[in-house]
């Protein structure tokens, strides 16, 4: 293979902050090792949230940051360029690596046309006559789509879409090897953003040079870049292709970012990343994700993860990405019913993993199985093939007292709360109860977990309330109560069978919402069971349909409910209720 | 810049409408003005002050009288110095050009080096060379410029000679040659003018650099950093070109500090320019020299004015269309 | 708002804070116009002689008796020296009130009022702002007379528009303000926004305005003094450079020393330490932007 056109490995950009609130002057750690190589042609899009330090990368690989506040290296056709003097700097730039910044509408002299400005660069790195220069400007500006009146506009005089044209056409203009593109679409309606992601692509066609899209617009990096690589706090936490990345996030991070994104294609609700993004000054010790990643452990906190290639795609996490909290292996389980010896067959084969901190809906009609999944995932129903792994381990393998342990982490809520709960006991004995059976703590701190867990559910922890009995509550109180009693001992993962099947609309919203709300918050795998498909793509990440025992198709919950594969799919979507209209014509 | 004309021209009447109101509606009337109790020649007599009422016209209506000032006033007429006798018309075009040649000398002097010195200066920011003249134009722009003048006045011409102590040519001289005459003019012209030009040169210093600074931390300074120009480009045709807009937007205000500068550098120096006419006629109570002088001056301003507006306009194309529509 | 006027809003000339530890200037400017006022309050007690009193022969060299000689008519320099710290804070403190009292007036009522009344007296604001200001004060001192309430008030008159066009902006700004607008949507009326938000915010302003004013009233009631149109009685810097400058001669000998140079001395240091406690303040209560 030869060499990369730009390689850039292991750049630092630290500046000094300024003690503009009277404290120390400390320094900001805007790009903390950041490696990545680009071949000539090649487009990567770097990602991430404001302050993430991608603009940084931008800005040093054009040498513009003060001088010694730069070290790593960049190579550029072989060329060192870290530690070059200004001098040397001068002729690269724009020449060979230019860039079209992120605030366009402040970025041209406004005292200059916008003609001269496209033309500026040309008469000082190809020593072009000014008639030259100009004609040239002018054919970069038919490029881009701008007209001759636009050379001859003042910068005041163009719309903000104007002004990023003419930014890509002075980019453009001497047809520099690589080309960064710094947040092109900010600011813009959803019409000019289309259009200027297309002109993007185009130029990219047409020109072959190396671009490097630097955007907090997800969308945007999958369709102008084949690769991406996520930016937080300085470091690259994940780099794959465009395609990878973003349908199957590995990394935490990419992972919540993604949730956090708008997206036509998906009707689930939008979810932040809980937490606060680190002060760059001061980022946080070991993996800097770890204050707000649901799965970090001690070495999280203590090490920094190295980026390194896991399946394909460079990954900086010491678990190696999202945890596999959950994985099914070609599970079967068959009863023999009505005693005459007639075996009918559950489950078919059926593997799955569900991943930390994910959704997983498993869909299906009565009858298809997917009851018995549920029980056998957790261990209340033993498979007769097959293996069930929690956790990394096999819950067949397991002892009685592991078992026991294992209850800790996997919790089930059933469809039925009156079924499920003794009406002889009271709240607070509900949900104590497996804490009692797991004889955890004090006495006390039992009872506290049980309010903490009640108000996790939205319940009152009050006495009266405590001492209420099945009878006395609502269908809805009640469930709220089981999930109460799933939760009281934090468990890491929870399978619902069909949580909310027996409550009226109006309560299905609120406990479906608050499953959620507390699965996010706590970071937990959900498996939701459950045969109302209009319900679950609300909150699924990922959507599995069960028909006779057996997976018929499993996706991204925006695949599956705008693009089903499979005819029964299609057939649940046709039978899934709909008001009027709306659903029955996706 | 129809729009700005009309507003100068409102401006003017005001100051002609002021000149001709103060002295009729502060305390005492304009007469008691004309002929201060604390003079010798105060007219005590009834009748003699009728007389001399008369002569004023101070006894026709207001608006009559405001006619004959306003008309008098466009033709040049502001009647005569009490002290001297003459046309106030005749001494303001005796004095207005050595005024104009101290105030021009030092503005235009302050101004190149202002532009240059600030320039520079916010190029090496932070240098010691920075903060040096910084520090130093903070004192000379605060310091008044009375004093600034009699220190220079106590080292060049006191102690070291070099230059006359006073005066804006050598008194009974008669000049063989234009050169020679010249030469006397600048040789008593240059304490003042330097005086001058230190006291506006700190502003202009501090105006230039601390602009220029903001705009080296513009956006499209950055880009034209990455574009790969050569520094003098960077410095002169992209941070300089747009120093200027802000810098003679203020030259107007410019204008009025030299002519403060120059009353008191003109009566330090005993230079023959309108400062010195004010200042010999408020010792005398010659009031109108006073209000001769007060219109001429705002005049001279509101023309500065407007001409850094005009000139602000060529310079910044934002400005520019604004005024065509 | 004229372009004129826009303008200047975009103009900086006050200098960026350097590197430097922050505040040290302001530190020294507060302790020097701490000191002035101590000497102009203890004069009575500081000073050897009554300065109007002619304690000493005329045009005495400096002596244990006369540390800075005396004048033309036999008065102790020093004497006169000490009580001027008087003239020149009150002349500074009452035209500074005065200037910030009349430009908070203006500014309030045109920004909080808007419409044609705004539009009026910021043209009013124009217009004394164009106007050359030293011949309009000699012309203002000409028919008012000269005496310490007058150059108050003149300068007063003079000074108040820069005042009421900051106010006014800051004002503006404050009612636009989306927690303004959203106090009157929960009912809230002109007193309570005015309490509430909009004096808190102009409070830093007026603070420092009144000390940038002082600083600009202290040189004028001493200009005006040098030009002969203060108070001919008051012992003030700017009357005795006059009669100091008025004796022919001056220059020659090394009188100046001890006549001139200290009154210039001490004008320029008050002016100065003014100017610097004025800087500070205002750094302190208008932070620039954080950098991008």
């Amino acid at each position: 293979m030869t060499e990369p056109l730009l390689s850039v490995q292991d750049l630092h950009v630290h500046f000094l902050a300024e003690p503009a609130d009277g404290r120390g002057a400390g320094a900001v750690r805007a790009v903390d090792g950041v490696s990545f190589d680009l071949a000539a042609g090649q487009a990567l899009a770097i990602v991430g949230e404001t302050g993430s330090g991608k603009t940084s990368i931008g800005r040093a690989l054009l040498g513009l940051h003060p001088p010694g506040s730069t070290w790593g290296s960049i190579r550029l056709a072989g060329l060192e360029l870290v530690g070059s003097a200004e001098a040397e700097w001068r002729p690269l730039r724009w020449r060979r690596i230019a860039m079209a910044v992120q605030s366009a509408g402040t970025a041209f002299d406004p005292v200059y046309r916008i003609g001269e400005q496209i033309a500026e660069p040309m008469r000082e790195h190809l020593g072009l006559p000014a008639d030259e220069a100009a004609t040239r400007a002018g054919a970069l500006a038919r490029r881009v789509g701008l007209e001759a009146r636009h050379l001859r506009a003042y910068p005041h005089q163009l719309s903000g879409g104007e002004k990023q044209r003419a930014m890509l056409a002075m980019a453009l203009s001497c047809e520099p090897e690589v080309l960064i593109v710094d947040e092109p679409t900010s600011g813009q309606d959803v019409l000019s953003r289309a259009q200027l992601l297309d002109l993007l692509r185009q130029v990219r066609v047409e020109t072959g040079l190396c671009l490097i899209l630097i955007s907090h617009d997800l969308a945007a990096a999958a369709q102008v870049a084949e690769r991406v690589a996520v930016l937080y706090a300085g470091k690259l936490v994940e780099v794959g292709t465009a395609r990878e990345v973003l349908e199957q996030p590995r990394h935490p991070y990419t992972w919540g970012l993604l949730n956090a994104y708008p997206n036509m294609t998906t009707a689930r609700d939008l979810r932040g990343i809980r937490g606060h993004s680190p002060d760059p000054s001061d980022p946080p010790s070991g993996c800097r994700f770890h204050p707000r990643c649901t799965q970090a452990v001690d070495l999280c906190r203590q090490a920094k993860p190295p980026l390194v290639e896991i399946g394909g795609r460079l990954i900086a996490c010491h678990l190696g990405g999202l945890q596999t909290l959950l994985q099914a292996s070609d599970l079967r389980k068959a009863f023999s019913s009505n005693g005459k010896g007639e075996v009918v067959t559950a489950v078919r084969g059926v593997s799955l993993e569900v991943y930390e901190g994910e959704v997983v809906a498993l869909v299906g009609e009565t009858g298809s199985g997917k009851t018995t999944l549920g029980r056998l995932l957790v261990g209340l129903l033993d498979a007769d093939s097959g293996h069930v792994v929690f956790e990394g381990q096999d819950l067949a393998a397991l002892n009685g007292r592991e078992r026991k342990a294992l209850r800790r982490r996997i919790q089930f809520v059933a469809q039925d709360p009156f079924d499920a709960i003794s009406p002889r006991l009271t709240v607070a004995a509900i949900v104590r109860e497996p804490l009692d059976v797991q004889r955890f703590g004090s006495v006390p701190e039992r009872a506290k977990k049980v309010r903490d867990a009640l108000r996790a559910v939205g319940l009152p922890a009050e006495p009266p309330f405590l001492e209420r009995r099945a009878h006395e509550l609502s269908g809805g109180q009640l469930q709220r109560v089981a999930i109460a009693r799933a939760l009281v001992l934090d468990p890491k993962m929870i399978v619902a069978d069909e949580p909310v099947s027996m409550l009226d609309a109006s309560e299905q919203a609120k406990v479906i919402n608050l499953l959620k709300e507390v699965q996010s918050e706590r970071g937990m795998g959900l498996l939701l069971v459950s045969h109302d498909l209009a319900l679950v793509r609300k909150v699924a990440d990922r959507i599995l349909v069960m028909r006779q025992g057996q997976v018929v198709e499993g996706g991204p919950a925006s695949r599956v409910v705008t693009r089903p594969q499979h005819e029964y799919t299609h057939a649940l979507l046709q039978a899934a209720p709909a008001l009027g209209w709306e659903v029955g014509q996706v | 810049m129809r729009a700005r004309i009309t507003s100068y021209l409102v401006t003017l009447w005001v100051v002609l409408t002021l000149n001709f109101l103060l002295p009729r509606l502060l305390p005492g009337d304009p007469l008691a003005a004309l002929l201060d109790p604390q003079s010798s020649d105060y007219v005590f007599d009834a009748e003699v002050r009728a007389a001399l009422e008369a002569c004023y016209g101070l006894d026709r209506p207001l608006l009559v009288q405001y006619g004959a000032y306003l008309r008098g006033a466009v033709t040049g007429d502001l009647g005569q110095s009490i002290r001297l006798n003459e046309p106030v018309g005749e001494l303001l075009t005796g004095h207005l050009p050595w005024t104009l040649l101290l105030t021009g000398s030092a503005l235009g002097l302050a101004s190149l080096v202002g532009l240059l010195g600030g320039a520079e200066a916010a190029w090496r920011r932070g240098s010691a060379a920075d903060r040096l003249l910084t520090a130093v134009s903070v004192v000379t722009s605060n310091a008044p410029v009375y004093f600034l003048g009699m220190m220079l006045l106590i080292v060049f011409g006191a102690e070291l000679g070099w230059f006359p102590l006073a005066g804006g040519r050598t008194p009974f001289s008669h000049y063989d040659s234009i050169p020679a005459a010249t030469a006397d003019v600048v040789k008593h012209l240059v304490l003042p003018a330097l005086t001058l030009t230190l006291s506006l040169l700190g502003i202009q210093f501090l105006l230039v650099r601390n602009n220029m600074v903001a705009i080296l931390g513009e956006d499209f300074m950055l880009v034209a950093r990455a574009k790969g120009l050569k520094p003098a480009r960077l410095k002169w045709r992209h941070a300089l070109r747009n120093t200027l807009l802000p810098f003679v937007a203020h030259l107007a205000a410019q204008a009025g500090l030299a002519i403060t500068g120059a009353v008191f550098i003109e009566t330090l120096f005993q230079y023959p320019g309108m400062g010195r006419l004010i200042f010999e006629a408020v010792g005398a109570r010659d009031y109108p020299v006073i209000q001769g002088v007060f219109l001429l001056v705002a005049i001279v301003v509101l023309t500065a004015n407007l001409l850094a507006d005009w000139l602000n306009t060529r310079l910044d194309p934002r400005l520019a269309e604004e005024v065509s529509r | 708002m004229s372009t004129l006027s826009r303008m200047s809003l975009r103009i900086r000339v006050r200098p960026l804070r350097s590197a430097s530890a922050p505040g040290v200037e302001t530190t020294l400017g507060a302790v020097v116009v701490v000191l002035f006022a101590l000497v102009a309050l203890a004069a009575p007690l500081l000073a050897p002689y009554d300065p109007h009193a002619f304690s000493g022969q005329p045009l005495e060299r400096p002596s244990p008796a006369h540390p800075l000689g005396t004048n033309d008519a036999g008065q102790d320099i020093l004497s006169e020296l000490l009580y001027g710290a008087r003239i020149s804070l009150a002349a500074g403190l009452g035209a500074a009130l005065g200037t910030v009292a009349l430009g908070l007036l203006v500014g309030a009522i045109a920004g909080y009022a808007g419409g044609p009344l705004d539009l009026l007296l910021m043209r009013l604001v124009d217009v004394m702002l164009t106007l050359p200001r030293l011949p309009f004060l000699i012309l203002l001192a000409a028919f008012l007379g000269s005496g310490l309430v007058q150059t108050m008030t003149i300068i007063s008159l003079l000074f108040w528009p820069a005042t009421a066009r900051v106010i006014r902006a800051q004002v503006q700004s404050q009612r636009q303000r989306g927690y303004v607008r959203m106090a009157r949507n929960f009912g809230a009326g002109t007193g309570y926004v005015l309490r509430r938000h909009i004096l808190p915010s102009i409070a830093p302003l007026i603070a420092f305005g009144l000390v940038a004013a002082a600083g600009r009233a202290v040189a004028m009631e001493a200009g005006l003094a040098f030009l002969g149109l203060g108070d001919p009685t008051a012992k003030s810097w700017g009357l005795m450079m006059r009669f100091a400058l008025n004796l022919p001669g001056l220059l020659l000998t090394d009188r100046w020393l001890w006549w001139l140079l200290p009154p210039g001395l001490c004008i320029t240091l008050l002016i100065l330490a003014l100017s610097y406690l004025g800087m500070g303040l205002e750094e302190r209560w208008q932070p620039r932007l954080r950098r991008r």
